[in-house]
């Protein structure tokens, strides 16, 4: 009886335009030279990667800019043989990890590519460095992916 | 009733366009502001409340998530109450609840709003469900003017008079707003710019209608013991009244209208409030549409139906007024929709706390603020005193 | 507190997709709450709801819609985004408060009109970073779930053994969406999600329209012989982006403590007759054991090996069968509620627990890898 129901398909669409500000301004710019900025808190002397207006913890203000390394070690992954998802430019297979670059305090979130992906072996702790797309937009996936270093 | 509640420090941005900043940041302003005047710490806090207008005006999703860290919940409860564009009210309206509860002694309150990064009257439509009503009403001003022409043709009010009374308020709004350092808009209109000025939806004008706001709003809900704690000037809860009516816009009379008239007593009553136009001293009256703050002080009890253009072309609310409201310049020069409404509280906060600055109504005691949301759904009245 | 809370009634759809019109579903379990009850609508003191316009068939201000179905014409009330144990403590302050002596809760949320639930969470995330990446829910439950063997040791066939455990249980309940007998073998040979997560470990997308009648002391006492009690309640947010945190260290140990500090739990595996825990990945159930204070740190493994949690256990844990079972993603909160409040009534049918229930505790979570956390207590 209740099969008999209809269904009625609606998509909805709207327009965002967020603001950055002038801190996810100056992080972009760096990526499109190449460079990976975190900034500092005075306070609890953190560096935050990617650069952030203000410490999570302290609430104090960071204009304290450093280039951080573009190497560091995974502290964890999980791997996409087929699975695909919304709003991710990167297919399949990938694997996505959080990554500690050296002398920083938070964990990157991003791809581990190249070799990576044949082996699958991946430990914590495994060493990366930074790949990065010929072409630069000023946006995250600027870094292609990172590769484990060996 | 409930233990005593009072509101003792409040933080609002600059409003407007805010492009300078990112949403996160903006919200912390408003946080910040609200700390450094009240020299009180995030650490006295025991809970937060947070609140927007729906996602998709957002284009973040759950945005207590993403605010976490500017809001200092971080290790807190934290509540995230949306009710459309009574959402700011219905914030203040959580806070107050929580304290005279007992379940918490300090709660802040945020609502936040960034307009112009998306599509405010598109997102607006998406209230509206995709069976029926979607396809008749294309944003709020074509909702407001059928309102606005029903309540003309019901009390046969000259369609003149309206004009007339319409653009004295837009005039005194804008006017006052420069008294008001965070306001959005502010400016000297003349009865001609305005009575000449482009239709958005008859008899709907441009400068009848709120702007798009970036802002945020920050509250601090006390309980008594925290009040004598913290040696802030208090400004007491007195009434808390809300009321939502039918989804389906045509099944309601939105004149005589049930939810307006029904918040209003409810905190009246809570408030002892017998005759509002002799007992309150300044209303912050949600007004986005002229007409619609017309219709407003006659749902409130401000006047009686069908006399808000007489009244307030006398200038019955006016800043040196028997009753002045909005003398923020209201929702009508500012309106970032998750905070209006707990601007309007924090508003009357001020003004009975003494410290509205330059827009102060001198010696007011006891303050109305409302907030309106929904397709003309949802009305919230709170009624604040500098006495408990 | 000022004044005590019980917990009347309760009425709720079962977790399949249903064709019934959503208004309906609505009208109909909020009627049949109060019926059950013998109250009028007229007679309801406040009316809080549970939403998110995000997990509400595309349409905003999500409460606009359902307000008279769900009985709140020309009533006071207000609506909590995202969480329904919000919406249940905000119902609780407000007869607390001493404003009302009723409260009806509802939790709203027809998974069947919903994309994928990941569709939606992903837009949890900011603009500038986490979204250009393409984070979401089940992404960073996987990340978790590494690390939480990595760091401690913790087997994948532990993790299997909750899907079991908890679908078990499913099976005598009428309201589980899936049903189904597995084997841990059955969990480790399903899809590959994002390994480790396997498809089975992961929750379904439900229906989930709830009801719930809350009444002070006295008016309680009057409208049921068998009330259940609000005895303690605690949440916790944690920090935004994903990086900045110890996924392993979570805030449900915040919001435990303050639920055990009001309800005067000093130690939950004794005082907790039966638990009902938000699941969304099979790992988080052995991560919450943790949080929760029923086994020490890195040993929530070992606890299901024990089978401690189990329905013959000492403390039940998801009789109901969990999230894992059922996931009406904003009104699974409010399910686990419902759950413990049947369990403590004696009322869970096939599924009751083999020992008096005196007190029992719900929990729920929203958010990337467990960012807030919610704990209700309740009991006889």
């Amino acid at each position: 009886m209740s099969k008999d129901y209809n269904t009625l398909r609606h998509i909805v669409r709207l327009p965002h335009s967020y603001a950055a500000g002038p801190v996810w301004t100056r992080f972009y710019e760096g990526l499109k030279e190449e460079k990976i900025y975190g900034t500092r808190c005075d306070k609890c002397s953190k560096i935050y990667v990617p650069a952030r207006p203000f410490c999570p913890g302290c609430h104090e203000n960071l204009d304290d800019w450093v280039e951080v390394s573009q190497e560091g070690e995974v502290v964890s992954w999980a791997y996409s043989r087929e699975s695909e998802f919304f709003g991710m430019q990167m297919k399949p297979p990938f694997i996505i990890a959080l990554i500690r670059l050296d002398d920083t305090d938070s964990n990157l979130l991003h791809f581990v590519g190249g070799k990576a992906l044949d082996r699958l072996e991946i430990k914590k702790g495994q060493r990366v460095k930074a790949v990065w797309n010929e072409e630069k937009k000023g946006h995250m996936m600027d870094i292609k992916y990172f590769e484990p270093i060996d | 009733m409930g233990r005593p509640v009072a509101i003792i420090g409040v933080g609002q941005t600059r409003h407007g366009r805010r492009f300078d900043v990112s949403y996160p940041e903006l919200v912390k302003e408003a946080v910040d502001a609200l700390f450094d005047t009240t020299g009180i710490g995030p650490d006295d806090v025991d809970g937060v409340v947070s609140g927007t207008m729906p996602s998709m005006m957002e284009g973040v999703a759950l945005t207590h998530f993403y605010f976490a860290d500017v809001l200092r919940s971080v290790g807190k409860p934290i509540m995230k109450t949306e009710t459309c564009g009574s959402t700011g009210a219905s914030l203040a309206i959580t806070g107050y609840y929580w304290v005279a509860s007992g379940m918490a002694d300090l709660v802040l309150v945020v609502g936040s709003e960034k307009m112009n990064e998306g599509d405010s009257q598109a997102t607006m439509t998406t209230v509206l469900e995709p069976f029926y009503q979607r396809y008749f009403i294309a944003g709020a001003p074509g909702i407001f003017s059928m309102q606005s022409q029903e309540w003309s043709v019901r009390f046969g009010i000259p369609e003149d008079k309206i004009r007339a009374a319409a653009t004295r308020l837009t005039i005194d709004h804008h006017s006052d707003a420069f008294d008001n350092p965070y306001a959005h808009i502010k400016k000297k209109l003349t009865e001609e710019e305005v009575n000449n000025a482009r239709i958005i939806t008859y008899p709907v004008r441009l400068w009848d209608v709120c702007p798009n706001s970036d802002g945020a709003c920050a509250v601090l809900f006390a309980s008594e013991d925290k009040v004598k704690q913290m040696g802030r000037k208090p400004a007491w809860i007195r009434g808390v009244g809300y009321s939502g009516e039918e989804y389906w816009f045509g099944d309601s009379d939105k004149v005589v209208w049930q939810s307006a008239i029904q918040a209003s007593r409810e905190a009246y009553r809570m408030a002892g409030v017998t005759n509002p136009i002799e007992d309150l001293d300044v209303a912050e009256v949600y007004n986005p549409f002229t007409f619609q703050e017309l219709l407003f002080y006659e749902c409130f009890g401000f006047c009686d139906f069908g006399k808000a253009c007489d009244e307030t072309l006398k200038g019955t609310f006016a800043r040196d007024g028997k009753l002045p409201c909005d003398p923020s310049g209201g929702t009508l020069c500012t309106n970032p929709i998750g905070a209006t409404g707990l601007i309007r509280v924090s508003e009357a906060a001020l003004q009975v706390t003494g410290q509205a600055g330059d827009h102060q109504i001198p010696g007011a005691k006891l303050a109305f603020a409302h907030a309106m949301g929904g397709v003309d759904q949802y009305n919230a009245v709170l009624i604040l005193g500098s006495e408990l | 507190m000022a004044y005590r809370v019980g917990i009347v009634d309760v009425a709720m759809t079962p977790g399949w997709e249903s064709k019934e019109n959503f208004l309906d579903q609505v009208f109909h379990t909020t009627k049949e709450v109060l019926d059950k009850a013998g109250i009028r609508r007229e007679d309801v003191g406040t009316v809080i709801s549970a939403s998110s316009d995000v997990f509400h068939g595309g349409m905003s201000c999500a409460n606009s819609y359902y307000w008279d179905a769900g009985g709140a014409f020309l009533k006071n009330g207000s609506r909590q985004d995202g969480e329904s144990l919000f919406a249940f403590i905000y119902a609780v302050m407000r007869i607390m408060s001493g404003s009302f002596d009723t409260a009806l809760v509802l939790g709203v949320c027809k998974g069947s009109e919903n994309p994928d639930d990941d569709m939606v969470t992903y837009f949890y995330t900011d603009p500038f970073y986490q979204r250009q990446i393409g984070l979401n829910e089940t992404i960073a439950a996987a990340l978790q779930m590494r690390e939480y063997m990595e760091r401690y040791g913790v087997t994948e066939e532990q993790c299997a053994k909750v899907v079991v455990k908890n679908l078990k249980n499913a099976l005598r309940n009428p309201y589980a969406h899936v049903k189904k007998k597995v084997e841990v073998e059955d969990v480790l040979e399903s899809e590959p999600v994002l390994d480790p997560l396997k498809k089975m470990e992961c929750a379904p997308k439900s229906e989930g329209i709830i009801a719930m009648l809350l009444a002070r002391e006295d008016v309680a006492k009057k409208l049921t012989p068998k009330p259940v009690w609000f005895k303690g309640y605690g949440s916790s947010m944690d920090t935004f982006y994903l990086g900045d945190r110890d996924l392993l260290d979570t805030q449900l140990k915040n919001a435990a403590r303050m639920a055990y500090n009001m309800a005067g739990i000093e130690d939950p595996m004794k005082d907790l007759d039966v638990i009902e825990m938000c699941e969304p990945y099979a790992f988080q159930e052995l991560l919450w054991y943790e949080g929760l204070g029923l086994c020490d740190k890195g040993k929530g493994g070992e606890m299901i090996d024990s089978a401690r949690t189990g329905m013959e256990g000492d403390t039940p844990v998801n009789p109901s069968g969990g999230v894992l079972a059922t996931n009406p993603y904003v009104s699974r909160g409010l399910y686990r509620l419902a759950e413990a409040f049947l369990q403590v009534r004696g009322e869970a049918g096939q599924r009751q627990v083999d020992k008096k229930v005196n007190t029992a505790l719900a929990h729920s979570t929203h958010g990337f890898a467990g960012q807030c956390h919610a704990v209700a207590i309740i009991g006889s």
